[in-house]
């Protein structure tokens, strides 16, 4: 059988499919588990459709190079386990490098090329599969420690905690923040657009009292800085 | 099941499971079994590279979401572009603070809301993937996903670095240092070692808060 009729064949789209629809399952019971617990905490209704309307609005843009990503490896190694994959852990940038990795350990230096077989090619999805289940190896031995020793510090000093929080998200953030400003170009020009852009509708929210419109400021932001990248280039 | 921990654990077993599941159905059904040898020489390349990642990535999530949304967020993946950044503007908008349990709560219904979102999107764009693909990859909108993270960042850094000022003063100076050695005299790829730079700038962040609130010049309200 050829290897790529082999990733595209109805079994491999089978075990994909149930795949990710436990993760959908997944997201609906930790919604609902959160929507219980956000009542019996008495945050209000009004947090929650904010909550829910920004995260939507928020998530659709950033999804869109995923599919990006689905059609950069769907040549090589199907299209179902690439989707299984990109909808689950891990991200674009992991998957190609790990495919990758998987095949050259079977001697096989360019993904695609004429001596891919579907040996390679099941070498390529089971390190892509065990390649990455840290994250979750640790949730389930170390989470209930983790959490309660946060819980143990913000009962000691809550202001050193949210200091330590916000610090290290500012860290995250300075690492996507530095490229753009060293190297300059268009990507410096679409984090100034985007910035303006939030400043503006982020000022014209709090005055004009719309409430919808603070949901989506982060939305349009990044579509406008988006829209001038493409603008500029043409 | 009312204790997130027990609700967390169990989704994250049975997660592994069906996530092992999927190469073994297709493995047993065509008979193809990578040799050992091979499997364990790739395997061994991707953990040296992701475990350490994966560590640090751990300890610097997990307080910012919550075991809730982190439970979540190591199944769906995505968290820089996509979980973290919903996840904390939520908590801005809903004026809750991550690490109080209301953040935690609001932060594990951002991640869900986020990560069907993303897996919608995603399940349309494989069902169109053959008319989609014109659309998506011509040259014409390149520019706007080759430079999504800008535009991310950008609105992300201009709202939440201009509330806390003195906080983003030591993390930006120590990125453009960063950077500049990465691709100047590195001239290595950025977003290659992206995963290891989160967590060496999040220590840097961390020590340095910490030392300018213990001398003083951050104070309680700069954090409130």
């Amino acid at each position: 059988m050829d290897t790529l009729a082999l990733a595209n064949s109805w079994i491999v789209y089978l075990v994909c499919a149930v795949v990710v629809l436990y993760v959908f399952f997944l997201c609906i019971l930790y919604l609902r588990q959160g929507l219980r617990r956000a009542k019996e905490l008495g945050i209000s209704q009004d947090a929650i459709r904010s909550t829910i309307r920004s995260s939507a609005g928020f998530s659709i843009a950033p999804s869109i190079p995923i599919i990006l990503a689905l059609m950069a490896m769907m040549g090589v190694l199907g299209i179902p386990f690439p989707w299984m994959r990109l909808s689950i852990i891990g991200s674009f940038q992991y998957e190609l490098m790990t495919a990758n990795i998987g095949a050259s350990a079977m001697g096989v230096t360019q993904l695609g090329s004429a001596h891919m077989t579907p040996q390679v090619l099941a070498n390529s999805f089971w390190v892509m599969t065990l390649g990455i289940p840290w994250g979750m190896l640790l949730s389930i031995f170390t989470m209930r420690r983790f959490a309660s020793g946060l819980d143990q510090a913000r009962k000691k000093d809550a202001t050193k905690l949210t200091l330590i929080i916000t610090a290290l998200y500012f860290g995250m953030l300075s690492v996507f923040v530095g490229p753009p400003l060293v190297q300059g170009g268009l990507p410096l020009y679409t984090l100034l657009v985007s910035a303006a852009t939030f400043l503006v509708l982020n000022a014209l929210a709090k005055r004009s009292r719309i409430g919808w419109l603070s949901d989506y400021v982060f939305t349009f932001s990044m579509l406008g800085g988006m829209v001038f990248s493409v603008l500029i280039s043409l | 099941m009312k204790n997130i921990h027990t609700l967390g654990e169990r989704s994250l077993v049975g997660m592994l499971i069906l996530m092992v599941g999927a190469p073994m159905v297709i493995s047993v059904y065509y008979n193809i079994f990578p040799p050992a040898g091979a499997f364990l020489s790739g395997f061994l390349q991707a953990a040296m590279i992701y475990l350490p990642i994966a560590i640090a990535e751990y300890f610097t999530f997990v307080p910012i979401l919550g075991p809730g949304g982190s439970y979540l967020a190591f199944v769906t993946g995505n968290l820089t572009n996509l979980k973290i950044p919903a996840a904390v503007v939520a908590m801005d908008q809903a004026g809750v603070k991550s690490g109080t349990e209301e953040g935690a709560v609001i932060a594990q219904i951002s991640v869900a809301i986020s990560s069907m979102v993303t897996i919608g999107v995603v399940f349309v764009g494989m069902l169109m993937v053959l008319p989609l693909q014109p659309l998506l990859s011509s040259p014409v909108l390149a520019p706007a996903f080759d430079n999504i993270l800008p535009a991310l960042f950008g609105a992300l850094g201009a709202h939440f670095f201009s509330q806390h000022r003195k906080l983003a003063v030591v993390p930006l100076l120590s990125t453009v240092i960063l950077a500049a050695l990465v691709i100047y005299v590195l001239k290595l790829n950025f977003s290659s070692i992206q995963g290891v730079l989160i967590p060496i700038l999040g220590v840097i962040s961390v020590v340095s808060a910490l030392y300018f609130y213990r001398i003083g010049w951050i104070k309680k309200e700069d954090i409130e």
